[in-house]
């Protein structure tokens, strides 16, 4: 994309007002996507995002500068903004580049972006059409597949000059049924870090099917009741709560400023002895994996949790300073335009030992909360929400009638101790997280877990 | 290269391949943001982007490709992507683009000067020691954050539209982080304007007074309860709802207002407003992302269901005119439908006389995690809510960590008091005053 040379030049130029560290983030990504409804294929976007951004620290302030010109003159005016911005000051760091690479440790074998778009529509299609078909209380589906060929270069004043290539393919289909009167949704949207050899694992039917039992389910549901109960949360998505609950308050982004609830807490027993978390980059093909995050680091396997214990944070290079910590490797932005700060991966409970029926057997009155829909936490209080897609009322220890409309809250340092039963079947779900560095895709996972006792919004 | 060489090469192609109806959407925009924390600026962003989105009319459908290289290659490469693109869709409406030599509203002028990097460095610097000095409760963790943007959008297509606006828009931010020794709190204040006129006292008051607000505050109790939503929250519940406006969704079954037109969809006090020029727009625009005349228009009128909202496609198929609503959520995406600034308007009642009229209930000032509990399809919700209860018909002790559960179609009738405090918080783009619904569940302790 931008030869060792420019990114020299344009890196002396950002450090020439005294910067202590520069950065440049380039990328060239093309984004696809094709979107059925009312049985047609309704609309194809298809964009090219090309830009780059300049970073440069001196002590604890970063200034960041981006552009969507990407020839040198473009760029150097791209750092002189940078340096300008940053202040008066002296060039004091040689630059010599050197070219590294990390390795690809998720291979892709075909490649979305170079796939006529018939082929493309024929799998969404597969899928579409297994969810309309399901019932006849399937009044509407929204199908689509999207694809993502993310080249990023990174070059910074360390020495590192790499680039990477990331793709990414995921099929998402929403479901609407009817039954007397009653309309409710139901969806499904796997995807991976590879391409549409994806769809050897991932049965576009089985995604469509999947979305339309549960949206025929729903509509038969009544409402669930509001209370304070235990829940036995499932796998898969199901970990979205450890990553609203917890997971945004082990971020550098938080953590640095005192913005968490888990600040110096390090070493500390934060979650019950049955909880052992991790954040892990480097799963092969998994969605949220990378081979090297946003600043160049490669990406690492980090036990966050341990038996309880906290063992670590979530750090990036910028934040890092101000936490006396080293990279995880967690750094992330959504495109060149985003600071990057640091953000979760792949991240889940790990399997414990308990089994599902005892965790089920376990409890007498309350909520077996099947699928998880999205969440949002206020890191600072641990605050947090989810909501509940396909939930079930759980009566004597055994799974009775399914019940719609139910979300859970809590306060995540309180929650984490109530998680006291981990089963040990893992399973991850995929998700976008959105946060000050934009869009990201990112796992959650999880066993299937118990919390004892939390606040269910029901009515 | 510029747009306009780059729409040359565009115009150019488009004769060759024998393409007679497109469109090309231009969006640009440069953004300053500054931040500061413990005292000192520690963070300064720059950007600058801008892309083309080109459609064209093949073989009557309506493909679309875009990028944001303005390179000659990529100018006849877009053409041939969106002819293909075209070539594979099913969808049988009719596709229009926008006849250009149409009558837009003027624009009021009031664009101002974009602050300078200095003036964005000083105004966030004293605003975080007005933040340290509001309150003995306020903490490091704080952060104030001064923005300015502007964004240009050209539209240009075959049937003679020729379209250009520029806006600037500039702002402060405020986060405020208190302790009382036991737990932490946090509040998150916006506010839009020329920098100089906006009161940074009043905005660092209101964010220390809502973050020590939440302090202390206890799980609510489990139950039924009139609750009066704040501006704030009953914004963030309109936003959330917007959807259900929108003709697409009516058209493909997923609004339960398809043909309610006429009828009585909430009660007789509401009244629903959708105004590109409202003075608080911050990107005042007079026309949609389309190219179409945009106009101020009531959704609701004292009750009655009066219009769904349209863009030239929709229209088409519902036989009738556009109302100027076609959205786009970034210069890339198809076109779609939104509001303009969407707001509730005003009854004529105090918020305290609304208190009054509740008794006993929850007041809520809060709401989270609206992309996942709200179901837009069924208009069920189940929210996180903050807030504080009324007893007697006054607001007593703080509440958070509950939920508030319903349904938007039923919240619109059972809406029985609307307050003269209308507010369009944020971003502006939603706004409302305080209301009081009945039959709301609550659930917490």
């Amino acid at each position: 994309m931008i030869s060792r040379e420019i990114c020299r030049k344009v890196l002396q130029k950002a450090v020439s007002t005294g910067g202590d560290y520069a950065e440049i983030f380039a990328e060239n990504t093309i984004k696809y996507n094709v979107a059925m409804i009312a049985n047609k294929v309704e609309s194809i976007s298809d964009a090219v995002i090309a830009g780059a951004a300049v970073r440069v620290y001196k002590g604890m302030r970063s200034v960041m500068a981006s552009t969507v010109d990407t020839s040198e003159s473009g760029l150097l005016r791209c750092a002189a903004q940078a340096a300008e911005a940053l202040g008066q000051g002296t060039a004091g760091i040689d630059i010599v580049l050197k070219e590294r690479t990390f390795g690809d440790i998720h291979p892709v074998r075909i490649v979305p972006s170079s796939v006529a778009n018939r082929e493309k529509v024929a799998i969404l299609k597969e899928g579409y059409f297994a969810a309309k078909e399901y019932s006849e209380a399937i009044t509407q589906v929204t199908g689509n597949l999207m694809d993502v060929d993310h080249n990023i270069l990174i070059a910074n004043t360390e020495g590192l000059y790499t680039q990477d290539r990331q793709i990414r393919t995921r099929i998402a289909i929403s479901a609407v049924a009817e039954i007397n009167g009653e309309t409710q949704t139901g969806s499904c949207a796997p995807g991976r870090r590879m391409g549409l050899e994806m769809f050897d694992s991932v049965d576009p039917k089985a995604v469509g099917i999947h979305a339309a039992k549960q949206a025929v389910t729903m509509a038969g549901a009544g409402y669930c009741p509001a209370g304070v109960m235990p829940v036995a949360i499932d796998n898969g998505f199901g970990g979205v709560i450890f990553h609203e609950a917890c997971g945004h308050s082990l971020e550098a982004s938080s953590v640095a400023y005192g913005r968490s609830q888990f600040v110096g807490k390090l070493g500390q027993k934060i979650a019950n002895e049955k909880v052992t978390a991790i954040d892990d980059g480097t799963i092969p093909n998994a969605w949220g994996s990378i081979n090297i995050d946003d600043e160049g680091t490669p990406a690492q396997k980090n036990v966050l949790i341990e038996n309880g214990v906290l063992k670590s944070y979530m750090v990036d290079k910028f934040n890092g300073r101000r936490m006396g910590m080293a990279s995880t490797g967690n750094a992330r932005r959504e495109s060149y335009a985003y600071t990057p700060t640091s953000r979760m991966t792949n991240t889940y409970i790990a399997p414990g030992t308990d089994k599902n029926e005892d965790i089920i057997a376990s409890i007498e009155y309350g909520l077996y909360a099947k699928e998880m829909g999205g969440g949002s936490v206020n890191p600072v209080t641990g605050e947090f929400n989810f909501a509940v897609n396909e939930g079930y009322m759980v009566r004597n220890g055994k799974i009775c009638e399914p019940v719609r409309g139910a979300s859970l809250v809590g306060k995540g340092s309180e929650i984490i101790q109530n998680i006291d039963m981990v089963g040990s079947v893992l399973e991850m779900g995929q998700g976008m997280c959105g946060s000050s560095s934009g869009s990201v895709p990112t796992n959650v996972g999880q066993p299937m877990i118990r919390v004892s006792s939390i606040t269910v919004g029901g009515r | 290269m510029d747009f306009n060489g780059f729409k040359q090469i565009v115009i150019e192609k488009c004769a060759a391949l024998g393409i007679e109806e497109y469109e090309l959407y231009y969006q640009s925009g440069a953004s300053t943001s500054v931040s500061a924390f413990q005292h000192e600026i520690n963070q300064f962003t720059g950007t600058t982007e801008g892309g083309v989105c080109f459609r064209c009319i093949a073989g009557g459908k309506m493909g679309y490709a875009s990028t944001e290289a303005l390179t000659a290659q990529q100018a006849e490469l877009i053409v041939e992507k969106a002819a293909d693109n075209a070539s594979v869709l099913e969808a049988e409406e009719q596709v229009f683009l926008c006849q250009g030599g149409q009558e837009y509203v003027p624009l009021e002028e009031r664009a101002y000067e974009m602050p300078t990097t200095e003036e964005l460095v000083s105004t966030v610097l004293a605003t975080q020691e007005k933040l340290y000095a509001a309150d003995s409760a306020v903490i490091d963790g704080c952060q104030t954050q001064g923005v300015a943007e502007s964004s240009e959008i050209a539209i240009y297509n075959s049937k003679g539209l020729d379209l250009h606006s520029k806006t600037n828009l500039s702002g402060l931010v405020v986060v405020a982080v208190v302790s009382d020794g036991q737990e932490m709190a946090n509040d998150f204040q916006i506010k839009l304007g020329k920098l100089d006129a906006i009161d940074a006292d009043k905005l660092t008051a209101e964010a220390v007074k809502c973050a020590k607000g939440k302090l202390g505050g206890e799980v609510a109790p489990t139950g039924q309860y009139p609750v009066v939503f704040s501006p704030e929250a009953m914004s963030d519940l309109l936003d959330t709802y917007a959807g259900i406006f929108s003709s697409r969704a009516a058209q493909k079954g997923l609004s339960k207002l398809a043909g309610k037109e006429g009828e009585m969809i909430a009660s007789s006090i509401v009244t629903l407003v959708d105004d590109p020029f409202h003075p608080q727009a911050p990107m005042p625009r007079n026309f949609d992302a389309e190219g179409s005349p945009a106009y101020k228009k009531n959704l609701i009128e004292n009750g009655v269901f009066q219009t769904l909202l349209y863009n030239l496609k929709t229209a088409a198929v519902d036989g009738r005119k556009t109302t100027g609503n076609a959205y786009k959520s970034d210069y890339a995406s198809a076109v779609g439908i939104s509001p303009f600034t969407m707001y509730l308007a005003a009854g004529d009642m105090t918020e305290e006389q609304l208190l009054i009229k509740a008794g006993n209930g929850v007041y809520i000032n809060s709401l989270g995690g609206l992309h996942a509990g709200a179901n837009t399809v069924s208009g069920d919700f189940s929210l996180q809510s903050a807030g504080f209860m009324i007893e007697d018909g006054r607001k007593t002790r703080a509440v958070k960590s509950f939920t508030v559960a319903g349904n938007f179609y039923e919240v619109l009738k059972n809406i029985t008091a609307v307050a003269s405090n209308l507010e369009l918080p944020g971003m502006a783009r939603f706004g409302s005053p305080s209301v009081l619904v009945e039959g709301l569940s609550i659930a917490g302790k």
